[in-house]
C-alpha cells in the first residue's frame, strides 16, 4: 500500500482510539460557530510538503455521492474498506485529475462514524489543488474546519473521555496552524479585499437593521435601503467576479515558512546567505543594514522552504527601520519555524547564566503566546523555534562547551546550535537539526495547507454570494428575511476575516443614525 | 390557625390589605417577598403566586402599583415581542395593555411578520387599575405598603453554592422582621437614586416618591459584596394638551382594527373608533440654541455615567447630531387626561429653560408644562453576578429583576420580573430553577445577554439581538412558550394551556391540509387568475408552495379547496406566515439544536476555574472566573473563548458529571423543545 509515514501514524492512532472501550459519552456537539453537522466535509489529511502520496478525506452523508462523482463509479460503490485504483476526475468537466486509490468507509464503521471516503493521490501541489477544488464545487460539500473530523468522531461517540483531553490540544494545534496559514493569506491584497467586503457587508447589515428596528419612529430615510440595494448588488458582482477569475489573485506562498529573527547585527543576513549559498542579502557590520524582509526559496532535505531574513529587532532610529521591525514581528507571528539568531559574544561568560539570558532574549524576539499560559507557551515555543548561537568562532572553546552542556540540561529552552557563519564551523550539525525540524513540520497534516485554505475561502465566498441573493429575493416584501440573507453572507465572510457580533452591528447603527427613542 | 387563614381572606378584599398593612395579622413568613411594585415587581409577584408560592409584595405606595413612570405606551419593535412572550407565560402586561390601550398599531407592518412590532398608547389610569385589581385578586398574593429597611441574610446552606442565604426583610419602623425563603428585588431607579433638574439634585428614584432606604444598597454592596455600576435615564416634561397648536402637527392615526397583545383576547377594551391619535412635530434650530445656552446649568448632562444611546435626552441628541431636525411625538396620556407626553424631548435643564425650549417648536409656541422633565442617576448591580434564573450567584434565594440589572424599558423589566418570580417561587418550593434559552424566546435572549455579557449602557431589546429572529416571531409566542409554561414551569393557567394546544394542533393540521392540496402550475393559474407563478416549475405545486408567492393568501386557496381548508380560516394569517417562514426556520433548526445541546450542559456555579486541573490558559481561566458562565453554551459566547478551551471544559465537566451522577444539578437548563 502506498501510505506515507504520517498517514500510517494517523491511522494507527485512530485504530488505537477505536480499540479502546467506548466510554459512555453524552452526545454533545462541540462549538464552532454555525457549522452544520449535516454538511459533508473534506480535508487534506497528509502534509503539504513534497510527499509521494497525498490523502484527501471526505466525511458526511454525501460521501458516496462524492465518490461516485469523482471516480465515475456510477452504479456500485467499492467494497467497504478496500483500496481500489481509479481514475479521479473533475466532477463537472470530467477532466482527468490523477490516477489514485479510493477507499469507501460506510458509517458507522468509520473514524467519524459517518459515511467517509478517501482519495490517495500523487503529492504534487497541482494535483492536490485540483482535487480539492473539484470536491469544493460539489453541492453540500465544504472544506473542514479545524479539528472537525475529530469533533465528528467525538460527536458520534467514537472517542472516549480520555481522548477528549487530547482533542482539545488537537483543535488548538489545528486552529493555530490554520490561523497562521490564514494570516499569511490575509496579509496582502487578498486580505484587504476580504476585509473590505466584510466591512461593507457589516455596514449593509447595520443599515437594514437600523431600518427594521428604528425606522418607524426615527428619521431614517427610505434612501438608506436603496443604498443597501446597490451596495449588496455591487458586492455580489465583485465576489462573483473574484470567484470566476482564473488567475486567483496572488500566488500562494508554498512551503514551510522559516523566519530568521533576532537583535541587530547578530548575523541574521549572514545566516541567510550561508543557507542559500549565495549572497542574497547585503551584510555589513553596521547594525540595521537589513530593513525590509528578504526572502529566498530553498530546498532543505527535499522539502520546500521559504526562508525570510528580517530586520534586527530594536527601537528603530528612522521610520523606514521602524517599518522594517514591524514587518519582522509580523513575519515571526506567521512563521512555522523561527530561527532566533544570537550573537555568541553577547552570551554571559558564566555558562550557568546562559539559559536565563536566552530566555530573556526569546521573550523579546518572539510574540507573547496569546494563551498566556506559560507552560503551554513554552511547549509551543520549543517546537517552533531554533536558537542559533552565531559567531561561535569568537567565543573561547571551553566556554562554548560548558554553555552547550548547560543549555542541554535546562528545561523549557528550544534546541540551540553553536554556529559560525564566518568559518561555517557547526553548519553540518545545525543543518541536520533544521532538516529534521522541517521534515516534521511538512509531514504534519495539521499544518495548514495553502490549497486547503484557499478552497475554504472559496467555499465561504460562494455561500456568501448565494446568501446575498436572498436579500434581493425578499427585499420588497419581507425585510426580516432579506436581512437574514445579509447576516448569513456576513457570517460566511466572517469565517475568513473574523466573527461579527450583534453588538458590533448595533455600534454602527448608533454611529450612523440619530436614534432618539 | 386564624392567623394562617386570614391573609387568604384579605386578598379577596383588595383595599383592606393596605389598611391592615403592618398589623400583627400579617403573616410573618412567606415563600417569596417581592420588593417594588413597578413592571418587574408586579409580574414577579403575580408569577410567584401562579407557580404556587405564598407571596408578599411590598411597595412604598399601593397607589403607585402599576404606574407608568415614563412613556404612556407599551410594545414596539422588539419590545412587542417581549409583551407577546410575557402573555404566553400568563404575565399581566399584555392583558393590561389590551385593557388600557387607546391607540393600537402594528409597527413594521411592511417589513415582515418576524419583525412586526405590536404597540399601544395607554391610558395611565386604566393600566394602573387593571394591574392593581389583578394583583389584589390573585390567590396566595398579599400586598403590603411599606419601605424596606434592610435585607436579612444568614449563613449559606452548605449543600448549595453561594456564600449567603436570604432569610427575609426588615421594614422601616417594623418591629419584627418578615421572613421568607426567597426575595425578589425590583427597586428600579431607587437604588441610591438621585434626581437631577437643572442644578438641583435630590435623592430619589421617581419624582413625588420618597427615596428608598440606603440600607438596602448598603447590604447589597457591603454585606453581599456585589459589584454595582451607575447609569442614568430621564423623562420629558408633561405638556397641557390645550396649550398645543394641534393645527401645526401631523396626525398619526392608529390601526383601524386594533390587534390585541394577548393571545386570550380577540378584541381590545377600547373600541376601534374610540382610539386617540398621536401627533408628530419636529425640533428647530432654536431648540439646539437653548440646549447649548443652558449646558452650564445642566448637572445631569455633565455627569459622565452612561445613558442609553437610543433613548437619549434632547440635549445629547442635539450635541451628538447637531444641525438636524429631530422628531417629537406628542402622545396622549389617556382618554380623560388633559396632558400630552412629548416623546423625544427628555430634558434635565432648569424648568424655565425647559419651557423656553418647548416654545421654540412652532406647535408648542404657547405650551404650558404641568410637570417638568428630570434626570435620574441610579445604581445597578452588574448582572453578570446573576444566574440565568436571575438569582444572585453568591446569595441563595435572592433574585433581581428590572432596572436594577441595568436594563431600560417597561417590557424588559416585566420580562425579567416574570422570570425572577417564577424562579423565586420554585426555589421556595424546592423545585429546580429554570433558564430560558435564547433559541426559544426574546426573554431568553435578554437574560442571556445580561448574565452572560453584562451591560455598559442601559440595555434595551432590539430584534437584531436575536440571532434566531425568523423563528422567534410575535405571532408564534404562544406555541413557543405556553405549553412549556404549563407543563414545566407551572406559571400558566389550564385555560390558556388548552387554548394554546388547540391552536398548535390546528396549525399543524392546517399545514398538512395545505400540503395535501396539489395542482399543476397551469391549473393553479387558471384557478387563481392573474398570478405570476415561476415558469420554471413544472409538475405539481401544493398549497404550501403557493403561499410562498406574495400575492397568494390562505383565503384564496381556501376558496378553491373549501372542503380541505375552510376549517382553518380562523388561522389564515398565522398559516400564511408559517408557510413563508417554515423553510427558513428549518434551515435554522439544526443550529438551534446545537445551541440547545450546549445549553443543556450546565457548569457548576462554584467551579474553581483558576485551579482547574486541565490545560487552560491563564487568560481563559480569568475570563471564566470573572463571567462564571452557567452552561457550556454561555461559555462559548464569552468574547475571547477559544474552541480548544471549550473542549477542555467539556471534558472536565463530563468527567465530573460522571463522578457525581447522583448529586443532581440545581439549575436545570430548560431548553428541550
Amino acid at each position: 500500500m502506498l501510505l506515507s509515514t504520517p498517514w500510517r501514524l494517523w491511522r494507527s492512532a485512530i485504530s488505537t482510539l477505536k480499540s479502546l472501550r467506548p466510554a459512555p459519552v453524552r452526545h454533545l456537539s462541540i462549538p464552532t460557530d454555525a457549522v452544520c453537522d449535516a454538511d459533508t466535509i473534506f480535508a487534506l489529511s497528509s502534509g503539504h510538503g513534497r510527499c509521494g502520496v497525498a490523502v484527501v478525506r471526505v466525511s458526511g452523508p454525501a460521501s458516496s455521492m462524492v465518490l461516485r462523482n469523482m471516480t465515475g463509479l456510477t452504479q456500485t460503490l467499492p467494497p467497504p474498506r478496500t483500496a481500489l485504483l481509479r481514475r479521479i476526475t473533475d466532477p463537472h468537466t470530467k477532466e482527468l485529475l490523477d490516477r489514485g486509490l479510493v477507499l469507501w468507509f460506510p458509517g458507522p464503521h468509520s473514524f467519524t462514524g459517518e459515511d467517509s471516503a478517501e482519495f490517495h493521490v500523487h503529492g504534487g501541489p497541482a494535483v492536490i489543488t485540483a482535487v480539492l477544488q473539484g470536491l469544493g464545487s460539489l453541492k453540500g460539500v465544504r472544506p473542514a474546519e479545524a479539528g472537525e473530523f475529530t469533533r465528528r468522531a467525538f460527536h458520534a461517540g467514537k472517542l472516549g473521555l480520555t481522548e477528549v483531553e487530547g482533542l482539545g490540544d488537537l483543535i488548538h494545534a489545528e486552529t493555530e496552524a490554520q490561523r497562521r496559514q490564514a494570516l499569511r493569506q490575509m496579509d496582502g491584497e487578498l486580505g484587504h479585499l476580504y476585509q473590505d467586503w466584510s466591512s461593507r457587508l457589516k455596514r449593509c447589515l447595520a443599515h437594514v437593521e437600523a431600518f427594521i428596528d428604528f425606522s418607524e419612529d426615527e428619521l431614517i430615510e427610505d434612501g438608506v435601503l436603496n443604498q443597501v440595494d446597490s451596495s449588496v448588488h455591487r458586492l455580489q458582482t465583485e465576489i462573483e467576479r473574484h470567484l470566476g477569475d482564473e488567475r486567483r489573485g496572488e500566488r500562494l506562498r508554498n512551503g514551510v515558512q522559516v523566519v530568521i529573527a533576532g537583535a541587530t547585527n547578530a548575523g541574521k543576513s549572514s545566516l541567510l546567505n550561508t543557507l542559500c549559498q549565495r549572497p542574497a542579502a547585503i551584510v555589513s557590520p553596521i547594525p540595521g543594514t537589513t530593513r525590509d524582509v528578504v526572502e529566498a526559496s530553498l530546498d532543505i532535505g527535499g522539502f520546500p522552504v521559504l526562508l525570510s531574513d528580517t530586520a534586527g529587532l530594536r527601537d528603530g532610529l528612522d521610520s523606514v527601520e521602524r517599518e522594517g521591525v514591524r514587518r519582522a514581528r509580523q513575519r515571526v507571528e506567521q512563521a512555522d519555524l523561527t530561527l532566533v539568531v544570537v550573537d555568541s559574544t553577547q552570551l554571559p561568560t558564566e555558562p550557568k547564566q546562559a539559559p536565563t539570558f536566552l530566555q530573556g532574549y526569546l521573550s523579546i524576539v518572539l510574540p507573547q503566546p496569546s494563551g498566556g499560559n506559560p507552560e503551554e507557551g513554552r511547549e509551543a515555543t520549543s517546537d517552533r523555534v531554533l536558537l542559533v548561537l552565531n559567531k561561535s568562532d569568537l567565543v573561547p572553546e571551553a566556554q562554548k562547551e560548558r554553555t552547550e552542556r548547560e543549555l542541554r540540561e535546562s528545561l523549557g529552552l528550544p534546541p540551540a546550535c553553536f554556529l559560525s557563519c564566518h568559518t561555517t564551523t557547526g553548519l553540518g550539525d545545525f543543518l541536520a537539526v533544521l532538516q529534521s525540524r522541517v521534515k516534521t513540520l511538512c509531514g504534519n497534516p495539521l499544518s495548514g495547507a495553502p490549497s486547503l485554505t484557499q478552497a475554504r475561502h472559496r467555499a465561504h465566498l460562494q455561500q456568501s454570494v448565494q446568501a446575498l441573493s436572498q436579500y434581493h429575493q425578499y427585499r420588497n416584501h419581507d425585510l426580516a428575511l432579506a436581512a437574514e440573507g445579509v447576516r448569513l453572507a456576513l457570517t460566511h465572510i466572517g469565517r475568513i476575516t473574523g466573527r461579527v457580533g450583534a453588538e458590533e452591528i448595533l455600534d454602527i447603527v448608533f454611529r450612523d443614525f440619530c436614534i432618539g427613542k | 390557625m386564624l392567623a394562617r387563614k386570614l391573609p387568604l381572606i384579605l386578598h379577596n378584599l383588595p383595599w383592606s390589605v393596605s389598611s391592615r398593612a403592618g398589623s400583627d395579622l400579617a403573616r410573618r413568613h412567606y415563600d417569596v417577598i417581592v420588593v417594588g411594585g413597578g413592571h418587574a415587581g408586579t409580574e414577579a409577584a403575580a408569577a410567584a403566586a401562579r407557580v404556587g408560592a405564598e407571596t408578599l409584595l411590598i411597595t412604598q405606595k399601593i397607589a403607585t402599583i402599576g404606574a407608568l413612570s415614563c412613556n404612556p405606551s407599551l410594545g414596539g419593535v422588539g419590545k412587542g415581542h417581549l409583551v407577546r412572550e410575557l402573555d404566553a407565560l400568563d404575565g399581566l402586561c399584555g392583558r393590561a395593555g389590551d385593557w388600557a390601550g387607546v391607540h393600537f398599531s402594528i409597527l413594521n407592518r411592511s417589513k415582515g411578520p418576524a419583525v412586526w412590532g405590536p404597540r399601544a398608547q395607554l391610558d395611565r389610569e386604566r393600566y394602573r387599575q387593571f394591574i392593581q385589581s389583578e394583583l389584589l385578586s390573585t390567590p396566595r398574593l398579599t400586598v403590603l405598603e411599606g419601605s424596606v429597611e434592610e435585607l436579612l441574610v444568614s449563613q449559606s446552606n452548605p449543600n448549595e453554592p453561594g456564600h449567603h442565604r436570604v432569610t427575609g426583610i426588615c421594614l422601616v419602623n417594623g418591629s419584627q422582621p418578615i421572613l421568607s425563603s426567597s426575595v425578589v428585588l425590583t427597586t428600579g431607579t431607587f437604588l441610591s437614586g438621585s434626581l437631577f433638574m437643572g442644578q438641583t439634585t435630590t435623592p430619589g428614584g421617581r419624582i413625588g416618591d420618597a427615596p428608598s432606604c440606603s440600607g438596602l444598597s448598603h447590604t447589597l454592596r457591603e454585606t453581599l459584596g456585589l459589584r454595582v455600576g451607575r447609569l442614568k435615564t430621564g423623562t420629558p416634561p408633561r405638556i397641557v394638551k390645550e396649550s398645543v397648536e394641534l393645527s401645526l402637527v401631523q396626525i398619526q392615526t392608529p390601526d383601524k382594527e386594533p390587534t390585541p397583545f394577548s393571545f386570550l383576547n380577540t378584541h381590545t377594551h377600547c373600541k376601534p373608533e374610540e382610539q386617540l391619535p398621536c401627533y408628530l412635530t419636529h425640533t428647530t434650530p432654536g431648540v439646539e440654541r437653548v440646549v447649548r445656552e443652558s449646558l452650564h446649568l445642566n448637572c445631569h448632562i455633565q455627569q459622565d455615567s452612561k445613558g442609553p444611546r437610543y433613548c437619549p435626552s434632547i440635549e445629547s441628541r442635539v450635541l451628538r447630531f447637531p444641525g438636524r431636525q429631530h422628531q417629537v411625538w406628542l402622545e396622549p396620556e389617556g382618554l380623560t387626561s388633559d396632558l400630552l407626553y412629548p416623546q423625544g424631548l427628555t430634558m434635565t435643564m432648569p424648568p424655565d429653560l425647559q419651557l423656553r425650549l418647548l416654545r421654540e417648536i412652532p406647535a408648542l409656541h404657547r405650551a404650558e408644562i404641568r410637570t417638568p422633565g428630570y434626570g435620574v442617576h441610579y445604581d445597578f448591580v452588574c448582572p453578570t453576578q446573576l444566574n440565568p434564573s436571575l438569582q444572585v450567584k453568591s446569595t441563595q434565594g435572592l433574585f433581581l429583576a428590572g432596572q436594577i440589572n441595568g436594563t431600560t424599558g417597561y417590557e424588559e423589566a416585566a420580562a425579567q420580573g416574570l422570570w425572577a418570580g417564577v424562579n423565586a417561587a420554585r426555589a421556595a418550593l424546592s423545585l429546580p430553577l429554570l433558564a430560558l434559552c435564547r433559541t426559544q424566546s426574546y426573554i431568553g435572549v435578554l437574560i442571556d445577554d445580561l448574565v452572560g455579557r453584562g451591560v455598559t449602557e442601559p440595555y434595551r431589546m432590539f430584534t437584531s439581538r436575536a440571532e434566531f429572529r425568523t423563528s422567534l416571531r410575535p405571532d408564534n409566542a404562544d406555541i413557543r412558550l405556553t405549553p412549556r409554561g404549563f407543563e414545566e414551569v407551572g406559571c400558566v393557567s389550564l385555560r390558556r394551556y388548552k387554548e394554546a394546544v388547540r391552536v398548535r394542533d390546528s396549525l399543524q393540521e392546517g399545514l398538512a391540509a395545505l400540503k395535501s392540496v396539489t395542482l399543476s402550475s397551469t391549473r393553479w393559474r387558471e384557478k387563481l387568475g392573474n398570478i405570476s407563478l415561476s415558469e420554471s416549475r413544472n409538475g405539481s405545486l401544493n398549497g404550501l408552495d403557493l403561499l410562498q408567492y406574495k400575492d397568494v393568501s390562505f383565503e384564496m386557496l381556501a376558496a378553491i379547496f373549501p372542503e380541505h381548508l375552510s376549517p382553518y380560516l380562523e388561522f389564515s394569517q398565522r398559516l400564511n406566515i408559517e408557510a413563508v417562514y417554515r423553510p427558513h426556520c428549518e434551515k435554522q433548526s439544526r443550529e438551534i439544536e446545537r445551541v440547545q445541546e450546549e445549553e443543556s450542559l450546565s457548569l457548576p456555579p462554584d467551579m474553581d476555574y483558576l485551579s482547574l486541573p486541565t490545560s487552560l490558559s491563564s487568560e481563559v481561566r480569568e475570563l471564566l472566573d470573572r463571567v462564571r458562565p452557567n452552561t457550556l453554551g454561555a461559555a462559548t459566547r464569552i468574547p475571547g473563548m477559544t474552541p480548544a478551551a471549550i473542549v477542555h471544559l467539556l471534558h472536565y465537566v463530563l468527567r465530573t458529571a460522571q463522578r457525581n451522577q447522583h448529586t443532581g444539578q440545581r439549575v436545570k437548563a430548560a431548553c428541550k423543545p
